[in-house]
């Protein structure tokens, strides 16, 4: 029996069709119903523009997408022959404001998503508290504005640089803004301090403390989520920061990455239409995003909870909360490197002297976005943009699942749904 | 017979003024020289004008805007851009032909002199009505697509500088023909200079 | 205490084609939950409240306030239900209908994704031809890309505690609007003197000469209630784009639109020529403070 089902507040909606034997999901496949036609919009442009449009793909992780349009830029540069020398006030700042996205989006999965999704199939009683997330959220938004002028949609990096020239009121008010956000976390969600629960070295440690997280953490495991939702075990980090390790990992074992090997396909999706693309490396599915970039970091409770739960729904969570410390924590060190007498921004060619391919990618809050560019003299030839929700969030046939139709077989409706929630889908992003 | 009025009185210095500097030299021509032509006297003049440099500045400024109000009329006008510049070629021309005293002044005092206008005449100080006017020139011919973008000082020193070279050709007697034979093809050779590629 | 529950505005958040950048801007709001509680929540698509889009998509609520973000696509279904149908069905009831970001105002960035159909609720970039012309008595612009969440914080409290909203001609409130969004821009004075910004990265310079800054042409006014409470565009060092106009998005963001390096668009209202008159003259002073860096650190060491 086939069930469609409209899953909204995911950026966006979908539409899931469950195929149920005896109450299970037998198999699902996914689409997602609004193109907007970002990419043809962005050809016969002068390339500069993009750094306006692409951060308006999303509303959530519109920085993301500034950031792997600057990348592609900087590489067509490059493939052309000019050199592009960042300092390390250009790279941290620019790593910085990437990362506060990511700990807003975060964030609002918490409160706006996962709880009170998790909170309609346990028991336990979860406090739903949404406007929590968009609290800390603006706080962290306040620290990309500082640097980036505002958030959402801002376009403060450039070739070769930033726009900003912050001074040292500005790397204090950003600090300040930091601490605001880090004890929230610590007093609101973590119910310990930010040390210490980033010295956890097992699941056990949720024990003894009382917070929304580890209360989130006993509902995960009264609905048995340490044992539903496995995908493939396998994971992709492509991005390279300072907080990445560029890797796939099968298992536990890592490998050796090259872009080369991403490739798309026509989603199958035979009952409804979709304009989404799934997205593979080297022919095969892998899950990307916090979970991916935890493990690829040798991270003792996460190699802990996957060596005891693999990449449950339960892993995919935890995992997610971890990296919002562990980003939060990343974050305080870029900002007390932050040199303000370095350069915002150094000598650069003009654009229209380009005529180059060129490949942008970052991680952003579910995994790597990819900007691919052709450009003829500076000017937009052809703009490709595979985000991070084409890779976990793809819909393929029975005998090569990908991520999430894997992580969604042989669970309830009910579970499916909320373990389609756990990868954070971004409709907005999928439908480019 | 009506009493001239003191702006009147102004005007006749400054036109007076104008032929001395340009026939006699700057420095040569002294304010006695002036109230003289004028008929008044030295201490009136200084009612007029507190020195010779204020004089000077005041010239120019009064050139430019005499030159800027000529071109504003062009420019206001419903005509192609081709034609505006023989309207300005024209004008630019008949000034030479007709009162020689105010371009000479421009060539051969205010841009030969430029210590007298240092102070308080520099850079688009005195002469911004006449240049105002010629971006407004330059600007609408890019707008209208007929003329080429580039720089403003690029196109502006062409245009001018040939008009001003021509007028001192004029001035020199070298020109074997009358100003007026080579409107034509100098605003052509403006033209075909400018226009968009 | 019920009777004031039932007194209270209800309000449904509807999208067309949108990137959500709107809903995330609004909720930076500092007094989102107070604002939210003056109102009795029918449906958001940003998190869960009484309703599904799903209650929704088959019209059978009304409301009073109806939040429209996005682009209007006649095509568009939702649900498998014309959007068409549902915003015309929702709008009809509504009292207010508050078209958030340059999407719903007037097509905005997504207008060309189906140029030919797309538009703004009441207008197609300045054509006052949009799908519900017919209601624009109720219809509040707050146009912007995003919107800055103090503008929709300030019209839904507006309607809260039933004020009157003055509107320009774009129907845009005149109160967020009238200003521009150079006035209170930390680069002012080098933009009276005509200094220009020699390069991204700098606190110093105008970015309305060689960046593309079109904060002198733009109504807004986020120089005067700040991004995100703390800065905005142009005080990095971004130019403006003038997200918050009907024929947003130009083309060429970066660069300032020239014919012979004279500035096509100059500050609205201003006649080129008296500008040119005033721009030639403020450029012959060189000041010397101007010319310099704003903090001079290799002196204070």
């Amino acid at each position: 029996m086939i069930i469609k089902q409209l899953i909204e507040q995911i950026e966006g909606e979908a539409f899931v069709s469950f195929d149920m034997k005896d109450d299970r999901v037998e198999f699902s496949t996914i689409s997602f119903a609004h193109f907007r036609g970002m990419e043809m919009m962005l050809e016969g442009k002068n390339v500069l523009d993009a750094l306006v449009i692409t951060p308006r793909v999303c509303g959530i992780c519109g920085h993301a997408h500034l950031m792997a349009t600057v990348r592609a830029i900087e590489d067509a540069y490059k493939n052309a022959g000019f050199k592009i020398n960042l300092t390390d006030k250009i790279q941290k700042i620019r790593e910085l404001t990437l990362i506060m996205e990511m700990i807003q989006n975060h964030f609002k999965w918490l409160y706006m998503v996962i709880i009170p999704e998790l909170s309609k199939i346990v028991d336990l009683s979860l406090v739903k508290e949404p406007l929590k997330g968009a609290f800390s959220a603006s706080i962290a938004s306040k620290i990309i504005a500082i640097f980036g002028g505002q958030w959402p949609h801002s376009s403060y990096m450039v070739p070769a640089g930033i726009t900003c020239d912050p001074t040292d009121i500005d790397i204090v008010q950003a600090q300040n803004y930091l601490d605001e956000l880090i004890s929230f976390f610590e007093k609101e969600s973590l119910g310990v301090s930010l040390e210490k629960f980033l010295s956890f070295k097992s699941c056990k440690d949720f024990n003894d403390i009382s917070s929304d997280i580890s209360n989130l953490e006993k509902a995960l495991i009264s609905i048995d989520m340490h044992h539903k939702g496995f995908s493939h075990d396998r994971f992709l980090i492509m991005g390279e920061h300072s907080f990445t390790n560029v890797s796939k990992l099968k298992h536990t074992r890592t490998f050796k990455v090259n872009s080369k090997y991403i490739k798309t396909e026509e989603a199958y999706s035979p009952n409804e239409k979709t304009y989404a693309l799934n997205a593979l490396y080297n022919d095969e599915y892998y899950e990307t995003g916090s979970l991916a970039r935890m493990m690829s970091n040798s991270i003792p409770i996460i190699k802990n909870m996957h060596r005891r739960y693999k990449d449950s729904a339960y892993s995919r969570v935890m995992a997610r909360i971890f990296e919002l410390g562990y980003m939060l924590n990343h974050a305080k060190k870029l900002i007390n490197g932050i040199d303000i007498y370095e350069k915002s921004i150094t000598k650069v060619e003009n654009i229209e002297k380009v005529s180059a391919k060129g490949i942008g990618i970052v991680e952003a809050p579910r995994g790597p976005l990819i900007h691919k560019i052709e450009l003829e003299m500076g000017i937009i030839k052809s703009y490709k943009i595979i985000t991070p929700t084409q890779f976990n969030i793809g819909s393929s046939t029975p005998d090569k699942p990908t991520p999430v139709q894997l992580a969604m077989k042989g669970l309830t409706k009910e579970e499916a749904l909320f373990v389609f929630r756990t990868f954070d889908v971004c409709s907005v992003c999928t439908t480019h | 017979m009506a009493r001239i009025t003191k702006a009147e009185r102004k005007k006749s210095i400054i036109s007076a003024s104008l032929k001395l500097f340009s026939e006699r030299g700057f420095y040569i021509t002294t304010i006695p020289d002036i109230a003289q032509k004028v008929g008044m006297s030295v201490g009136n003049f200084y009612n007029y004008f507190n020195s010779k440099d204020v004089l000077a500045k005041e010239l120019v400024m009064y050139i430019s805007q005499y030159l800027g109000d000529n071109i504003r009329d062009i420019n206001e006008r419903d005509i192609s851009t081709d034609e505006k510049i023989y309207e300005i070629v024209s004008m630019y021309f008949n000034i030479a032909d007709e009162k020689p005293e105010m371009i000479e002044y421009f060539l051969r005092v205010y841009l030969s002199n430029r210590e007298v206008f240092s102070d308080g005449c520099e850079g688009m100080l005195c002469v911004s009505p006449f240049v105002t006017e010629m971006m407004m020139f330059f600007n609408d011919g890019v707008e209208s697509g007929d003329l080429y973008d580039q720089d403003f000082f690029s196109a502006f020193g062409l245009f001018m500088g040939y008009l001003g070279g021509m007028v001192f050709l004029f001035g020199e007697k070298i020109l074997p023909e009358p100003l007026e034979n080579y409107k034509e093809s100098i605003s052509q050779n403006i033209y075909n200079a400018l226009k968009s590629r | 205490m019920l009777l004031s529950q039932d007194k209270k505005p209800t309000l449904i958040w509807l999208q067309g084609v949108t990137c959500n950048g709107n809903t995330h801007s609004f909720l930076n709001l500092s007094y989102l939950e107070l604002l939210l509680s003056k109102f009795e929540l029918i449906y958001l698509p940003f998190m869960e409240v009484k309703y599904s889009f799903f209650d929704i998509s088959k019209c059978s609520l009304s409301c009073d306030v109806l939040i429209f973000e996005g682009t209007f696509d006649p095509l568009m279904q939702r649900n498998g239900v014309l959007l068409k149908d549902i915003l015309i069905h929702y709008a009809n009831d509504a009292k207010h209908i508050i078209a958030v970001g340059s999407c719903a105002s007037f097509g905005g960035m997504f207008k060309a994704s189906a140029p030919d159909r797309n538009s703004g609720l009441l207008y197609d970039g300045d054509d006052f031809i949009g799908v519900l012309t017919k209601l624009y008595k109720k219809v509040i612009n707050l146009s912007g890309c995003p919107i800055h969440p103090e503008w929709l914080g300030y019209t839904l409290s507006m309607i809260a505690n039933n004020k009157n909203i003055k509107l320009d001609d774009l129907y845009r409130p005149v109160e967020l609007y009238s200003n521009l969004s150079h006035h209170g821009c930390t680069r002012n004075e080098y933009f009276e003197w005509k200094v220009d910004a020699k390069n991204f990265g700098e606190k110093e310079g105008c970015l309305f000469y060689e960046q593309g800054c079109r904060a002198p042409m733009t109504h807004a006014s986020c120089n005067k209630i700040l991004w995100n409470e703390v800065s905005s565009k142009t005080r990095i060092g971004t130019p403006c784009f003038g997200c918050t106009e009907p024929d947003f998005p130009r083309e060429n963001f970066f660069k300032t639109k020239t014919n012979m390096s004279i500035p096509q668009d100059i500050p609205l209202g201003v006649p080129k020529r008296s500008y040119l008159t005033m721009a030639g003259i403020a450029k012959t002073f060189h000041i010397k403070r101007l010319e310099g860096k704003l903090i001079d650190y290799k002196t204070t060491d």
